[in-house]
């Protein structure tokens, strides 16, 4: 009997990021050091991870320029190695090492608790690093539940606030029936086609057709539902604007942004890859579903009066633009629109954070003259937020136009008409938040707002790239194109 | 040469920017110096042009390869004007902006950052390109007018934004398409002007790219009945914003109808010619006749811009020579006279922080420099002959007779009207004793007042008086456009609309 070839390499991030975890736990506990120290552990280990996977790339250049794309598929195809795997992986890294600098006033505040939260950052980080690399729809759900079970438990993290716990409970209750669907979604797939891995449901659609597909097709419906809830396009979007709301406002950019990468690259993976041959079926839902996306979101976030559930609504009509770039049939402009907006969405909230101090108050009013107490601040705001409008020389707008273009090649020009609509209400209540920042005169909150490093290094580090990949998107396009899936 | 043009008044505003805030005394100074190293730029492009059609001084260097998107800049005798216009304006508006002491860095910044879109959209060759300045240029205005602006200036910001951005956002669809379908018929998408003038459309095609592109542009001259964000917007503006709004900005949509909609959809511009001269001469009198009836003499420059845009339209969908080369060179008139009444109404504003009309009367006995300034720019703006104004209308006027003549006469009638709006303002603000208390103590202008008015005047008097100076420049290119049309529709310039050449100067007898 021989043991099968175990490609250690394929899944060492998510070892690295769930030993870490552990370690940080264990630490804690044996010595208790100082909060900082474990804030290094973690860094080391987003650090140890992001090598593991830069090794990754490298493996899989060399395997897709030799063509021998077998030995990217590892543990029985149960993970995939590809260049999509990677990218995605290497986003997830990134925000990752933001968003912990972004909640980290909150972590120290937490005191020893702080260590419970790295941890579980690492962990919802490595079940949506396993998400995005897996090749098998139950290794995917197992992935999706990891992270998703790490995020519910974020979201209730600021215990002082009822706003927090109900958010958990809403967040837990909604994303275990979403679970469901996506379960149920996994079974009847597999009933209709006897296949879980997504390149043997490929290759079954490519050789068979099939007669019967009802079934498959509701698998499939469950599947999206399932996913959509996850990245909350409409109409499955209902729990975002009270999670975003009521979780710790440092951590809510980063839960947002881990949940659209893993979420997205899933749904590029399963729909474009595993059922591309059945697009004819599930086209027009997504389409229907991106156009909902869009035009509801837009339309919901020009009347709150909370930046929280206003940035919820947007990401929202933003999960609808990806949707666009997922009609688009190119994983290319999906990848491009994730990083630049998940960067931006970390680097709001944690302006968001910043402002709303202690109180986590995120009322519009408290944005109020914010040009005037911290002009940096604010000018970092307003380039955040033109960006996820959309506005040329930001990164925004080389997303959005990547994935209008996608769309409009792929025929589907009607969805660009709303897309393009919808951007424009979108512009009202991203300027809504500038009128209030820059041009109300009325009285300001004199809470001075102080701005630690790790704040200031994500919103530099926010700021530049959307400016950067505005101007020169080059080199992430070109990274975004390369990042193809098997 | 031209990528300076763009990039100097950029780096020109992050140099104000780095300037520390409390140095408040050195930002607007600085600013003016550093918008007359563009406009010194301008200068040499414009004596270096040759009177020739097609692009000159190209510079085209790959930004993006895969989606084969150029930083491509070019300038010809339709850009060429709107380019010196811009840099001749922006200095003229910074000296105007003395009265701004509050945030005064930012307002610099924003100033020049308009700039560099604003000369960077007319020379644009590059679809991809083009739109990022046109997008671009919203940004600084809206602050301008949202910061600076005055007491309903947030509503008026978003107005002007959401309203220009909705027309754009329809354009990007279009330019996405036209990519698309260049990807198409030559294997390679494209978003040079070039390219795609090269595409093979059919009628169905750009019957709806010529919409798209003409619902943008035309919310931004504004057309009639898409006018309604520009009173706000200047009203509420400070001077300088107005200025370069009326300006340039409005320039835009008139300069980007006879760029890329001639160009690109030349059958579906035939085509919409009705349409399109309709429009414009219920835009000439709609905004005539509301002009006459305004109590505040901002608002009253304002919709006369309606008005004098609207001649402008229909220069271009004349399609005769006269038709364009008037809406050429009236673009660059307009730009002068209003840009200077605007600045007329800043400074007699800042004076008595009113701009109604009633609280004025019998001012050129107490400010008879001002009185005089404001007296030759209404002679400009109602076209006197010997003036500029007079050139151009008379040439849109004699363009469109040719192909409109039942158009062209209605509009002569908005002529009529703009006389009447503007000296029946001019009556009532000036002639007569000054009855109201406040008004007889009031300072003439000051040097530094008399110094931004005397250029524009006298450019006014020079184009009056010898328009070849623009005209030889411009004509050739407009000759091009007009060619093209020809060439690639079954319409026929009827005989006397090439006779616009009479303002054209002989061969060089070299």
């Amino acid at each position: 009997m021989t043991t099968p070839d175990v490609a250690w390499i394929a899944i060492a991030p998510e070892i690295a990021l769930a030993v870490g975890a552990a370690l940080v736990l264990l630490v804690e506990v044996q010595w208790k050091p100082p909060i900082r120290v474990l804030g290094y552990i973690s860094g080391l280990v987003l650090a140890v991870a992001s090598a593991l996977t830069l090794i990754q790339k490298g493996l899989a250049e060399t395997a897709m320029g030799a063509l021998d794309t077998g030995s990217l598929v590892a543990f029985s195809g149960m993970v995939v190695m590809d260049g999509f795997a990677v990218f995605s992986r290497l986003a997830l890294l990134g925000v990752t090492a933001l968003g912990m600098l972004s909640g980290w006033s909150f972590i120290v505040r937490q005191g020893r608790r702080g260590a419970e939260a790295l941890a579980l950052v690492l962990l919802a980080t490595a079940g949506f690093s396993i998400m995005v690399a897996s090749n098998n729809l139950i290794m995917m759900f197992l992935g999706l539940e990891v992270g998703s079970i790490a995020l519910y438990v974020l979201a209730g993290f600021a215990r002082e606030r009822s706003e927090s716990d109900e958010a958990a409970i809403k967040y837990f209750l909604l994303g275990s029936f979403a679970s469901a669907l996506f379960v149920y979604g996994v079974a009847l797939v597999y009933a209709g086609t006897g296949q879980f891995a997504v390149l043997d449901l490929r290759e079954f659609f490519q050789s068979f057709i099939v007669t019967r597909p009802a079934v498959i097709y509701v698998g499939i419906g469950l599947l999206i539902a399932g996913l959509g809830f996850k990245v909350s396009v409409a109409p499955f979007h209902s729990w975002a604007p009270d999670v975003y709301q009521g979780a710790p406002a440092g951590l809510v950019g980063y839960m947002a942004a881990v949940a659209k990468i893993g979420g997205f690259a899933a749904v590029a993976r399963v729909l474009i890859t595993a059922f591309g041959d059945l697009d004819g079926t599930w086209l027009p839902v997504v389409a229907a579903i991106a156009a909902f996306s869009m035009l509801l979101g837009s339309v919901l976030a020009l009347v709150q009066g909370d930046v929280r559930r206003m940035l919820a609504y947007s990401g929202v009509a933003h999960a609808g633009f990806i949707m666009t770039g997922v009609v688009g049939g190119s994983t290319e402009g999906v990848l491009f629109y994730l990083v630049a907006y998940s960067i931006q969405l970390v680097g709001a909230f944690t302006i968001v954070a910043a402002v709303g101090g202690l109180s986590e108050d995120s009322a519009i009013d408290r944005f109020r003259g914010l040009a005037k107490r911290s002009p940096a601040l604010a000018g970092s705001f307003a380039v955040l937020l033109l960006g996820m409008a959309g506005l040329p020389v930001t990164s925004g707008f080389i997303a959005k136009f990547g994935v209008f273009t996608d769309a409009w090649i792929s025929g589907y020009e009607w969805l660009v008409i709303v897309a393009v609509v919808a951007s424009v209400v979108a512009f009202a209540f991203y300027l809504r938040i500038i009128v209030v920042m820059f041009m109300d005169e009325a009285e300001a909150i004199d809470d001075s707002t102080r701005v630690g490093f790790a704040v200031g290094a994500v919103v530099a580090v926010a700021v530049t790239t959307t400016l950067v990949w505005g101007i020169l998107p080059g080199s992430l396009l070109q990274l975004a194109t390369d990042a193809l899936p098997i | 040469m031209l990528t300076a043009l763009v990039l100097l008044p950029v780096v020109g505003a992050v140099i104000v920017l780095l300037v520390p805030s409390r140095r408040r005394e050195i930002h607007l100074p600085l600013g003016v110096a550093i918008s007359v190293l563009p406009l010194a730029l301008a200068g040499y492009v414009f004596a270096d042009f040759e009177p020739q059609p097609g692009m000159q001084m190209v510079v085209k260097a790959s930004w993006y390869e895969p989606w084969d998107i150029n930083w491509h800049l070019g300038v010809d005798g339709i850009s060429l004007p709107m380019v010196l216009l811009t840099a001749i304006l922006v200095p003229i508006a910074l000296g105007a902006s003395t009265s701004i002491r509050h945030r005064a860095k930012e307002f610099v910044a924003h100033t020049l950052l308009l700039e560099a879109g604003m000369i960077g959209v007319f020379l644009a060759q590059d679809l991809f390109l083009f739109f990022v300045f046109f997008e671009v240029i919203l940004v600084p205005m809206y602050f301008i007018i949202g910061i600076w602006g005055g007491e309903r200036r947030v509503y008026a910001a978003m107005k002007f934004f959401i309203y220009t951005a909705f027309g754009s956002a329809l354009m990007l669809a279009g330019i996405i398409a036209l990519a698309v379908y260049h990807s198409a018929q030559f294997g390679q998408a494209s978003f040079g002007l070039e390219d795609l003038a090269g595409l093979d459309l059919s009628l169905g095609a750009e019957r709806w790219l010529f919409a798209a592109f003409a619902l943008a542009f035309a919310i931004k001259v504004p057309l009639f009945p898409l006018h309604t964000w520009l009173p706000d917007a200047h009203v509420e503006a400070p001077t300088a914003g107005s200025i370069l709004l009326a300006g340039v900005l409005l320039k835009l949509g008139t300069y980007g109808l006879l760029r890329f909609n001639l160009t690109l959809f030349p059958e579906a511009s035939v085509e919409a010619v009705p349409i399109m001269g309709i429009l414009a001469v219920i835009g000439i009198i709609y905004g005539a006749v509301v002009a006459i009836v305004q109590p505040d003499l901002k608002k009253l420059v304002a919709y006369s811009s309606v008005s004098h845009l609207g001649f402008i339209v229909l220069g271009t969908f004349a399609l005769t020579s006269g038709g364009l080369q008037g809406a050429v060179i009236q673009n660059v008139n307009h730009g002068l006279t209003t840009g200077a009444l605007f600045l007329l109404v800043g400074m007699i504003y800042e004076r008595r922080h009113t701009k109604r009309i009633a609280d004025f009367g019998g001012l050129q006995k107490v400010m008879p420099i001002f009185a005089g300034f404001f007296l030759f720019m209404t002679f400009a703006s109602i076209g006197l002959p010997g003036l500029n104004g007079f050139v151009g209308e008379f040439l849109v006027l004699v363009g469109s007779y040719a192909t409109l003549p039942v158009l062209a006469i209605i509009a002569a009638g908005g002529v009529i009207l703009a006389a009447v709006y503007m000296l029946w303002a001019y009556e009532r603000v000036f002639t007569g004793a000054p009855t109201i208390e406040e008004n007889k103590s009031l300072v003439d202008l000051s040097p530094r007042e008399i110094s931004l008015l005397a250029p524009v005047a006298a450019l006014v008097l020079i184009i009056g008086i010898y328009p070849s100076v623009l005209l030889d420049k411009i004509a050739p290119s407009t000759e091009a456009a007009l060619d093209r049309v020809v060439a690639q529709t079954d319409y026929e310039v009827p005989e006397p609309g090439r006779l616009g050449d009479v303002f054209v100067a002989e061969e060089n007898p070299s």
